[in-house]
């Protein structure tokens, strides 16, 4: 064992209480920090995937073709509906998503066809969006199959799937009939083998799944599709994603989640900033803390640094021993207060839940983050234990020998 | 004729910046290999600042110091510090050892610092200079746990760890009874006997300086008297030094 490091451990070793106390002080330090890190980094995660979970992150629409209002008017009932535009359309598109699929950045890759139209049933009508998709695709961005809940995910033949609301409006079971006008005026019968519930009472009363050729030939397109939708590893990388996948494929315009989510995004980055300011007053505590500790220390201490120095210690050598008292104090407290910090928040993952049972909110551990906060807590200490270190290395061995 | 191992010439020690106090007035002095030498005097007469110098634990304003054949006058710190770790060991009147510590790790100390490293190989030597000091079975108490005069002899094994040249005591028994001093003191002799050892003790014991080789009285910053001991007890410098103890050696009754 190097030399120094004895002498810092038998120095802490020897001071308790001291090194107790001062632990105890870094480990809440760090305890809180890795608390609060996962708490916040939990509560942003959740917010984020509550927002774009189950929604695309990029679409992905014909040059020219943007999801605009459409007027439609059926009989009396006149509403405004927002859909992409199926004029233009998206060509050549098989290709396209053989090229999406191999992107290493993408998780989803779902090619749509979608229009407006009516679901009729009786005298009651209610507008609706057809949205023609591959099951397994669109899954990967809805998780429609595991939402179903009634009937079965089938939309092969004529089979369709609509959301619970609109099952409630035309009082639909599964098995029954429905029948459906698309805009341009052409009407067909549908069958509903499932009921979905998205989480979202826009999408659950307007949104109709169907197969894609279905829907190409019930709205009319061939050859081309309406969108791709997309979802990305990385969620907050989507804005370049999305510019990338702008310049690499030409007759297309990708449009990413955050343009319509500042405020979403806004919120999350002034969330960071306070959790940051709070992070930087805990590390500036805790390195308070160790250096007036090790400064009382190197007082206690001068008579055996003198003693040292008699016996040939150098100034370097003595200083680095306080230096070292402060690293090994950041490294177990910090590890100490990680682990503190891990445990509480699972602590409150299990003790804080909803009225079903679910912990409020998941609580994201970072190792990254604790890593860092590790290292953070280590530097803060060394750095706490320059000054003591370089007053110990002032001390004349005579002064403390004579003054005895 | 044994070497000069401590040579200095013309020393002047100043402290204080402003106001100036010049304790030691530019005197000369060699010390010979394997001598025991005691300095004494009254406080205040610059002895121990002379044992400092000597020992490189302080610098000397001006003057030039020779010791072991290396001129030290300009030395650095960091330089001082790896001479002194190697050619002195020091014996205080407060035996100055780590409490943190037991006392195998104590003695281990000077070489731990010389090589750097805090490593067990040196147990074996610290153990048999724990023994020739009389503390067979102590080696691992925690130094608190000892009394004063195992403490000091702790401090002497500590201070013959890296095989110094020199050792260097101020007022070495001055914490002690007379019984522990005497033990003490006859220690040290033994080791100058048998290591050829070279011995400088800053003493105000007269009756232990008597018992040296060669006695250095200071007074006021000067060399006083620099008195060798002849045949026992018959020099009359010698004598007036200590009286009572040369008479003892005369076979004299003191009473």
């Amino acid at each position: 064992m190097k030399f120094e490091i004895k002498m810092a451990w038998r120095f802490l070793k020897s001071g308790k209480t001291q090194t107790f106390l001062i632990l105890l002080g870094i480990i809440i330090g760090v305890a809180v920090q890795t608390f609060l890190g996962s708490l916040i980094g939990g509560l942003q995660k959740d917010l984020v995937n509550q927002t774009v979970g189950n929604s695309p992150h990029i679409t992905i629409l014909g040059e020219d073709q943007t999801p605009r209002p459409v007027l439609v008017t059926d009989h009396d009932i006149t509403r405004i509906i927002t859909y992409s535009g199926t004029e233009e359309g998206i060509k050549r598109w098989r290709e396209k998503i053989e090229n999406l699929d191999r992107n290493q950045d993408l998780t989803a890759v779902s090619p749509v066809i979608e229009g407006s139209g009516f679901a009729i049933r009786g005298s009651n009508n209610q507008s609706v969006i057809l949205r023609g998709v591959e099951l397994d695709r669109a899954d990967r961005i809805y998780n429609i199959k595991n939402r179903i809940v009634e009937g079965k995910k089938d939309i092969s033949g004529n089979s369709i799937l609509i959301g619970v609301e609109l099952a409630e409006e035309l009082e639909l079971v599964p098995g029954d009939s429905l029948q459906i006008r698309s805009a341009g005026e052409v009407t067909d019968r549908f069958v509903v083998s499932g009921i979905f519930d998205l989480k979202s009472g826009e999408l659950n009363k307007s949104w109709i799944f169907m197969s894609q050729q279905r829907a190409g030939t019930f709205l009319g397109i061939e050859n081309k599709i309406s969108s791709i939708e997309l979802q990305v590893k990385e969620v907050f990388e989507a804005d370049k994603i999305a510019s990338n996948l702008n310049d690499e494929i030409d007759g297309i315009k990708a449009e990413n989640w955050q343009k319509n989510n500042q405020q979403l995004l806004t919120a999350l980055q002034s969330q960071s900033s306070s959790s940051i300011v709070i992070q930087v007053f805990v590390i500036i505590a805790v390195t308070l803390g160790i250096a007036s500790v090790l400064a009382v220390s190197v007082v206690q201490k001068s008579r055996q640094i003198g003693i040292l120095k008699a016996m040939g210690a150098t100034n370097r050598s003595v200083a680095l021993v306080f230096l070292l008292q402060g690293a090994i104090l950041g490294v177990i407290g910090s590890i100490l207060g990680s682990l503190s910090g891990i445990g509480l928040s699972q602590l409150f993952v299990s003790l804080i839940r909803t009225a079903d049972g679910d912990p409020l909110f998941p609580v994201q551990i970072e190792p990254l983050f604790i890593m860092l906060s590790i290292f953070i807590a280590t530097m803060a200490g060394m750095i706490a234990a320059l000054i003591p270190a370089r007053n110990s290395a002032k001390l004349s061995p005579i002064e403390v020998i004579r003054s005895a | 004729m044994p070497n000069e191992l401590i040579e200095i010439k013309n020393i002047i020690k100043v402290y204080g910046q402003e106001i100036k106090n010049e304790v030691l007035h530019g005197f000369s002095l060699a010390i010979k290999e394997g001598e025991f030498v005691s300095i004494i005097g009254p406080s205040g007469s610059g002895k121990s600042t002379l044992l400092n110098i000597l020992g490189t634990l302080d610098t000397a304003t001006s003057g030039q110091i020779t010791i072991n054949g290396e001129d030290i006058s300009d030395f650095d710190e960091d330089k001082l510090a790896s001479f002194r770790n190697k050619n002195i060991g020091f014996v205080f009147q407060f035996h100055h050892l780590l409490p943190e510590f037991s006392a195998v790790e104590n003695v281990m100390m000077p070489s731990w610092i010389e090589k750097g490293t805090a490593v067990d190989d040196f147990k074996e030597r610290a153990y048999e200079l724990l023994d020739l000091v009389g503390l067979k079975g102590f080696e691992e108490k925690l130094i608190t746990k000892l009394s004063g005069g195992q403490k000091q002899r702790v401090a002497v094994a500590r201070a013959l760890m890296n095989k110094p040249a020199i050792l260097m005591a101020d007022e070495p028994t001055g914490n002690l009874d007379s019984e522990t001093t005497m033990k003490v003191y006859n220690l040290l002799r033994n080791i100058n006997e048998e290591l050829n050892t070279t011995f400088v003790i800053v003493t105000h014991d007269r009756h232990l300086a008597a018992k040296s080789d060669r006695v250095i009285e200071m007074i006021d910053g000067n060399i006083d008297r620099d008195i060798y001991k002849g045949k026992k007890g018959e020099n009359e410098e010698w004598q007036e030094l200590a009286p009572v103890y040369c008479r003892e050696l005369q076979g004299v009754n003191v009473d």
